[in-house]
Order: structure tokens, then C-alpha cells, then sequence
């Protein structure tokens, strides 16, 4: 029997799951080995029955709680997907921040009428099982992930950095390039799509295990960034993890 | 040039530029090739060795069945750096230790190799102290840049049939042609920036004399990143992980291996969750003690061509071998330590027996025989018939496609002779997987691989076996043989621990010790719940030691158990003077390949996959990380 998939989204853009919805010729072959109980974005129907809940968003609300709370105890399995429900992502920004400055500069004199918290990743409410890292996700990262599960296995979870596919892609350092990275404190998987591109990796897979912080802040300085740009290249993805640290 | 381009039947590569960089690349034209480089990004290993690799491609719709990867094209590679050479070589070496890999040796064999004398140095480069800058040998072709014209030194005779059939204009090198070239090498010389305070042919002493030197490799690797980038970039790193990589029918897929690098985290963690390197400076370390001093040990050449590639690619900039290497140097010599001389080392057998398959053959699960909640024994049976054939103590490399292959330790003595078992202890992806699978399910064996214990070198001795936990697997390979040829052998001791009696395994063969008067077998628990019922001792293991009788020269200990357990059970032993040759042990590391090819088990010099996994403690006792 097919297992019941469902897709959830909490505080995010979708785009998670926008990737799950193209992928184009894998799609048809993914259909024929689960079946999809809800997925708000691309159908109209809902169930609860459901086997793998694929969770997308991060938590920003006492009340999102209980719909995490929820789902985990619909489904076998939990999956998050997304930097948001994986690191607590880009919403964790606000964090460093008055959370009712912020609430005004969104809602405006509404604010009070909104309640909310500090962003963090769903792991943060319930028990995860499963990774899907990335902002957005990687549609092979994505599959890997079901195909694991589909065969009984724990997914494995990178632990080396970006810089291990940079290396293997024979990309120039960004370093090198008079720009600034994170790749080297960030967890790989993505095949070090951005700096393949010639960009720089922003860092939105999260922290490695283990990331050595302060090296790499000094490194950072030590090629001309400002001690204060070098504590924002950290922010922007990493948020809820340094916070946890 | 372009002739040899458009010649269909190579592949021809040659160094062109990247941004700024160089790196090896296809040819289109000629035009693009640049023989004044630097360095190039990555080595020209990535020709022979790529990033990643299929090994096979499976497909399970008809049973198994699995399909070698089609032979690429051969090669020409143009514009190698004598350093770079000289790593290749190095490679050959690694990948022929013992068993040929013929992924490697397929592509190496039918490769041209043109090699281009430097014009320009990086500034990292340190190649001249490592005797690579200037070479006569390991090239097809080597060229030197004469100004208005190219000097070709020929190293084989299938260089020599490739440039006569496309080098144009080809004359005699004349007497003032030579003159020119060795000027030109002469120049190499003087362009080195980094400097080696001493001569390297000391780096292995110096590294053995550096090895537990207090706060040395703490400091150094303080600001390492655990990137891995030193190790991805250097041309004679080898080390490889290997995985399944199934499609989205689940029924086909391919194994492939990939790089991988001793200084990323999991390198050396295996399914128990153990990590024998956990900790940065270790792992560090571990990578300067490999390219200075285990494989010097192993094939007496230091493993460092001196490109400076892992030196200009590390960006806290500690990975640069001529700073650490002078740091020790000066710091030996001011504090006065004293080089050691060689300990005692394991014996290393470097010959070639053919070729290593990583295609498994199919077996099929006979029998499952749950031990305790996480361990069943499984009794396998190769599906063509013939015998595992495989010594007490080996292990057999098991796969479940789609899940990926794990060593398991062979349970059964080779006195049973058509099937095997294995017992199997559910933690890592594998090993749950093969819990999940029924009788008659197919499974995939390699093996059996590793040097078990020498059973007849054993007889007429008196044995003490002492077994902790799932070190019990192992040795009842070897104590069932013993029980089967009983009067070969004098007195037989069992002495097995476990955490609590639920964890005990193989119970009822144990019992059944009880009634036999010519063995003697004890059994202790670290502790028993209220409610259960339990017969042998409480305490560790070492607790059993005092209460058997042995004489310690004429009795050989026979240990497999948790790496803690070595120890204390080590130093008991000692003090019932036990001369350390008449200790054997089985020892466990993250044995992913096998065959001694993708670095994840060695300790040293050994791979414990092939030199081990059993070993005599007289062997081992000077090995730093082997206990």
C-alpha cells in the first residue's frame, strides 16, 4: 500500500513546496509510490489520515503549537522542509529585533490585534524525524529524502560543510572572488548550488553540527569585512541556531 | 595539436583558465591550452579517481542483477605539473596495495600523460623540497618551454608513438636545446617562496616525536574550520565513502563512491555511534601524520608532492604542511626532544592478489534466529553454491541494495561448511534493513575479507576466550572451531560479559557449555533487574579474570569486546604476566570499503579491514590509536 503523504505550511512563502509541485517528469513516477492525502497549494482535497506529514514554515505563534502538535500526532513520520521549519530560517531575523517594533512595522496600528513570538524551527514544538534543508529545498535533496523513507531507511544527514562540494565542483573561493561566505560553517547537500553560480552561499541550510563560529568570524574580518558585517552574515540563517548555542 | 583533438577515439585534456585560475578541462581547441599556468584548481587525480563514481547499477525487478560501468574513452591529459606526477604515482601505488582497484587502473593504464616542465610557480608551492619539482620519470611526454619552441622528453614508448604521429616539425634536440632546458629546470629552483627549514626525509621522525606532544595539536588546529577543503584539493588524498543510490522506482539504482576527506566529522564514526576521531586536533593531526608518517611507514614514500594547493585553500590558513613541518622542527630542536626510534611495527603486506570486485555476489537468508531485541543471528547461503570459505575471525562486507553495504563479523566457525551466519546488531541503516528482511529474502556478500585468527598456530595451546557484549559474534567463529576440533587444543576457557542478562547472547549454546567438563565457561552481567533471573556473576568483565586459573605462558587470550573493554582486560591480564604476543584481539573501526582502499579504518600504518581486524597486542601495543 501507498503511504498517505500530506503537506503542511506554517510561517514561510511556500516555496518549498512550490519545488515539490515542480517537479516536472518526476512527478508522475513520485504519484505512482505515494499517495498525497492533502497539499493546500496544489489541490482542493483534505484528509487526516496520513502516513509522512511534510511540514513547511517555521513556528511563530503559541496557536501554531497545537496544529504542530497536531500533526505529529496524525502521522508516523514528520518531515521538515524548508529552512523555516528546518533551522527556524530567515523569519528568525526578527528575533534579533523588539518583537512589538516589529509587530508595528508590519500590522501598523493593528499590531495588537496579532499575536506572536520569537520565529523557530518546528523542532523547537515536536519531535522531528526527518530533514529537508534549504531555502528553498533542492527537488533531488527533497526526493532523497522520500526515497529513504520509502525504503525504510533514516535519511542521512550531511554533516561536512558547503566547502566539500565547492571543492569537488572546482569553484573559485568566493574568498578569492573579494567576496564573503558562510559555506564554510554551512551544511552542505545543495551541491554548492549558489557559488556554482558564482555567488556566495548565504548559509540556509543552517549550521553544521559542530560549526567552528568564531574561526570562521575571524576569517571573515581577517579578508575586510567590518566585525559588525561579519556578526550579520551569521543572522540571516542562523538565528534561532546561534541563539541555541 | 588540433589533430589530436579532433582525433575521436581520445579524450583529450588539457590545463585552460578559470576566472583567474586554471583548472583541467576538455579540449576544444588548441588555443585553449595553457602550459604557463600556476596550479590548477584541483589535481588531474579527478581523471582516474572522479568526485563520484559508479561502481555498479543494479536492478532488483529479476532478482539482482548488477552492471560494471562502461569503459570511457582513454585519455590524454596535457600540461601535468611534475608534482602532480609524482601524486599520480603515489596513487598507483595506493591503489594497487594488495588488491588492484580496476575503477582506477582501467582509466590510468590506457592515459597518455604530457607533462609541461613549471614556467610558473604558486606562491605555495614548496614542490623542490619534496624532490617533485624536476622529474625523469612517470611521464609519457615531458615538455620544456624554450622560448620559440617546445623541448619534448620521451618517458614511454606510447608517448613516442603519440608524438610522432602528431607533433609537426619534430627535429634532433640539439646540443644548445639541451642547454636551454636545463636552464630552465635550474630556474624551477628559484622560484620557490616556501621554504623548508630542514630536510623532509626527517618528517617522519619528527611527526613520531610530535605525536602526543602537549597542547602542539590543539593549538595548530584551533581555527580549523573541519571544512575538509585541504584534503578535496590535495593530489594524493584517496580516501572515498561509498553509498547507494537508488532511482525513484526503487527497483533500480547504482552504488557509487564519492570523495571524502579525514578531516570531516564523520570520517571515522561508525553505525554504534563511536567516533574515533571526534575531535578537530585529532582529525587534524591525523591528516599530517598520514601524509608524513602512516603511509611512509606503510610504502616509504611521504605522501605530500608539496603543490600547496591544501596551503592556498585554507582559509584560517593553517593547513600549510612547511609552517607546521618548521614548527616542529624548531620546537623539537629547542626543547631537545629525542627521536625515537622505529617501534615495533605491525606486519604490512604489500603484494598484489588481482583485482578487488565491489560487485557483491547474491546470497539468500536461510534462517533468522532473533538472539535479543536488537540482535538476530542470520544464516546465509551464496546462491551459486560454493563455500564462503573464510577463516575464524574474518568479515564479510553484506549488502542490502538501495540501503548500502555494511562489514559484519562472521558467527560461524569454517567447520560449517555450507552456509554462514552472521549476527547482526540492529543501528545503522543497513543492519535495520536486514532485520526487516524474511527468509528467502536475497542479500548481497563480499568477502570474506581481513586476516582472522590463525587457528593452527592456536593448537596445542590453552585458550582463554573473553568475550564483551557483541564481541561474542566473532569469536564464536573461532571457539565453535575450537569445540569442533576439541583435542587439537588444551584447556578452553569462555569468559563472556554482557550489560544485563536480556543483552546476553547466544543463551542457549552457552547452557549447554555448562555440561561439558572440557571447557570452562563464565558469564558475568554489569547488573541485573529485580525481576530477572540470573546465574552467573554481577560486575565487569574484569571481574570474571581472578576467578579462573591459567598459566600465562603456555595460555594465548583471545579478546574481542567494546573498544573500552581492551583496557582493563589488557592491564589484568599483565599482571598475571601475560607476555603481551600471547594477546590476540579483533578490533573494530569504520570498515566501508573492505579492501584497504577508502581510508576510513586506518590507524596508523593499518587498515583494519585488511591488516586486522585481528591483531597480536605485541603489534598493536605501540600504535597510538588502536586502543
Amino acid at each position: 500500500m501507498k503511504p498517505k503523504v500530506a503537506f503542511f505550511d506554517f510561517a514561510g512563502c511556500e516555496g518549498d513546496q512550490l519545488q515539490i509541485a515542480n517537479l516536472e517528469e518526476d512527478l508522475l513516477t513520485l504519484l505512482g509510490q505515494i499517495e498525497v492525502v492533502s497539499f493546500r497549494e496544489v489541490m482542493k482535497e483534505h484528509a487526516d489520515n496520513y502516513d509522512i506529514a511534510f511540514v513547511e514554515g517555521s513556528c511563530t505563534r503559541l496557536q501554531d503549537e497545537d496544529r504542530l502538535k497536531q500533526i505529529r500526532k496524525n502521522a508516523k513520520v514528520v518531515v521538515a522542509i524548508g529552512s523555516c521549519a528546518a533551522i527556524g530560517g530567515i523569519n528568525s531575523l526578527r528575533n534579533y529585533k523588539d518583537l512589538e517594533g516589529v509587530k508595528k512595522t508590519v500590522y501598523g496600528e493593528n499590531a495588537k490585534l496579532f499575536d506572536s513570538y520569537a520565529a523557530r524551527p518546528i523542532d523547537a514544538i515536536i519531535p522531528v524525524d526527518a530533514y529537508v534543508y534549504g531555502c528553498p529545498i533542492d527537488r533531488e535533496d527533497f526526493l532523497h529524502v522520500v526515497k529513504s523513507l520509502l525504503l525504510g531507511k533514516k535519511p542521512e544527514t550531511i554533516t561536512y560543510p558547503v566547502c566539500v562540494e565547492c571543492k569537488k565542483n572546482e569553484n573559485i573561493c568566493a574568498f578569492e572572488r573579494g567576496q564573503f561566505c558562510v559555506g564554510p560553517v554551512t551544511r552542505a547537500g545543495c551541491d554548492s548550488c549558489c557559488v556554482n553560480e558564482g555567488t556566495i552561499c548565504w548559509g540556509c541550510r543552517g549550521f553544521v553540527d559542530n560549526p567552528n563560529e568564531n574561526s570562521h568570524k575571524e576569517v571573515l574580518i581577517k579578508y575586510g569585512l567590518t566585525v559588525d558585517d561579519a556578526i550579520g552574515k551569521f543572522k540571516l540563517y542562523f538565528g534561532w541556531q546561534e541563539a541555541k548555542r | 595539436m588540433n589533430a589530436l583533438i579532433k582525433d575521436d577515439s581520445r579524450h583529450v585534456i588539457g590545463v585552460k583558465s578559470r576566472g583567474n585560475k586554471f583548472a583541467f578541462g576538455t579540449l576544444e581547441s588548441a588555443d585553449e591550452l595553457r602550459l604557463d599556468y600556476d596550479v590548477t584548481l584541483l589535481p588531474p587525480k579527478k581523471y582516474f579517481f572522479p568526485q563520484r563514481e559508479t561502481l555498479f547499477t543494479y536492478d532488483l525487478a529479476d532478482g539482482f542483477s548488477a552492471k560494471n560501468p562502461e569503459d570511457a574513452k582513454p585519455m590524454v591529459i596535457i600540461g601535468v605539473h611534475p608534482y602532480d606526477i609524482v601524486a599520480l604515482l603515489h596513487m598507483d601505488e595506493i591503489f594497487r596495495d594488495t588488491k588492484s582497484d580496476p575503477y582506477y587502473f582501467k582509466k590510468r593504464e590506457s592515459s597518455v600523460i604530457i607533462g609541461v616542465n613549471i614556467q610558473k610557480m604558486s606562491k605555495w608551492n614548496f614542490s623542490s623540497f619534496m624532490g617533485c619539482s624536476v622529474i625523469d620519470y612517470g611521464y609519457d611526454l615531458m615538455l620544456t618551454d624554450l622560448g620559440n619552441r617546445y623541448g619534448i622528453n620521451v618517458g614511454s614508448s606510447k608517448g613516442e608513438a603519440l608524438m610522432l604521429r602528431y607533433a609537426k616539425n619534430i627535429t634532433p634536440a640539439l646540443a644548445r636545446d639541451i642547454q636551454i632546458a636545463g636552464q630552465k629546470k635550474q630556474e624551477v629552483w628559484n622560484m620557490v617562496q616556501q621554504k623548508l627549514d630542514f630536510p623532509a626525509e626527517l618528517i617522519p621522525e619528527l611527526l613520531g616525536a610530535s605525536y602526543a606532544k602537549s597542547g602542539f595539536w590543539e593549538s595548530h588546529s584551533e581555527k580549523c574550520l573541519a571544512c575538509g577543503s585541504c584534503v578535496l584539493v590535495c593530489p594524493t588524498c584517496y580516501c572515498f565513502d561509498v553509498k547507494d543510490n537508488p532511482d525513484l522506482t526503487l527497483e533500480q539504482g547504482e552504488r557509487i563512491r564519492t570523495w571524502d576527506g579525514c578531516l570531516l566529522e564523520d570520517f571515522a564514526k561508525i553505525a554504534s555511534g563511536e567516533n574515533f576521531r571526534a575531535t578537530r586536533p585529532t582529525r587534524y593531526r591525523h591528516r599530517y601524520f598520514k601524509k608524513g608518517k602512516y603511509l611512509y611507514d606503510r610504502f616509504g614514500f611521504i605522501s605530500c608532492v608539496g603543490c600547496g594547493r591544501c596551503s592556498s585553500n585554507c582559509l584560517p590558513d593553517i593547513a600549510n604542511p612547511v609552517n607546521l613541518f618548521n614548527d616542529m622542527y624548531h620546537e623539537s630542536r629547542n626543547s631537545g626532544v629525542q627521536m625515537p626510534s622505529s617501534a615495533t611495527q605491525p606486519d604490512v603486506n604489500i603484494s598484489t592478489e588481482g583485482n578487488i570486485d565491489y560487485v557483491p555476489e547474491l546470497g539468500t537468508i536461510i534462517k533468522k534466529v532473533p538472539l535479543t531485541a536488537y540482535e538476530t543471528l542470520f544464516e546465509i547461503k551464496l546462491d551459486d553454491g560454493s563455500e564462503l570459505g573464510h577463516e575464524p575471525g574474518q568479515f564479510v562486507e553484506v549488502s542490502v541494495f538501495g540501503i548500502g553495504e555494511a562489514p559484519i563479523s562472521i558467527s560461524s566457525s569454517p567447520t560449517k561448511k555450507k552456509t554462514f551466519e552472521l549476527c547482526v546488531r540492529k543501528l545503522g541503516n543497513v543492519t535495520r534493513s536486514l532485520h526487516n528482511l524474511d527468509v528467502g529474502a536475497k542479500v548481497g556478500i563480499r568477502g570474506p575479507f581481513g586476516k582472522g585468527f590463525d587457528a593452527d598456530s592456536m593448537k596445542g595451546k590453552d585458550l582463554l576466550f573473553i568475550a564483551g557484549g557483541l564481541g561474542i559474534a566473532p569469536l564464536r567463529s573461532l571457539f565453535n572451531y575450537v569445540l569442533d576440533n576439541r583435542k587439537d587444543f588444551g584447556r578452553v576457557t569462555l569468559l563472556y560479559g554482557c550489560k544485563e542478562p536480556k543483552e546476553l547472547l547466544f543463551g542457549d549454546e552457552l547452557a549447554l557449555l555448562a555440561s561439558r567438563d572440557d571447557v570452562e565457561f563464565k558469564s558475568t552481567v554489569n547488573w541485573c533487574p529485580e525481576n530477572e533471573v540470573w546465574s552467573g556473576s554481577i560486575g565487569v568483565i574484569t571481574t570474571l579474570i581472578p576467578q579462573v586459573q591459567f598459566s600465562p605462558e603456555g595460555t594465548l587470550a583471545i579478546l574481542c569486546g567494546p573498544p573500552v573493554m581492551y583496557k582493563f582486560v589488557i592491564a589484568d591480564l599483565k599482571t598475571r604476566n601475560m607476555p603481551d604476543e600471547n594477546i590476540i584481539m579483533s578490533l573494530e573501526r569504520r570498515m566501508k570499503c573492505g579492501v584497504g582502499k577508502c581510508g576510513h579504518c586506518q590507524i596508523n600504518q593499518i587498515y583494519v579491514c585488511k591488516d586486522g581486524p585481528v591483531f597480536n597486542y605485541s603489534k598493536i601495543k605501540g600504535v597510538p590509536e588502536a586502543l
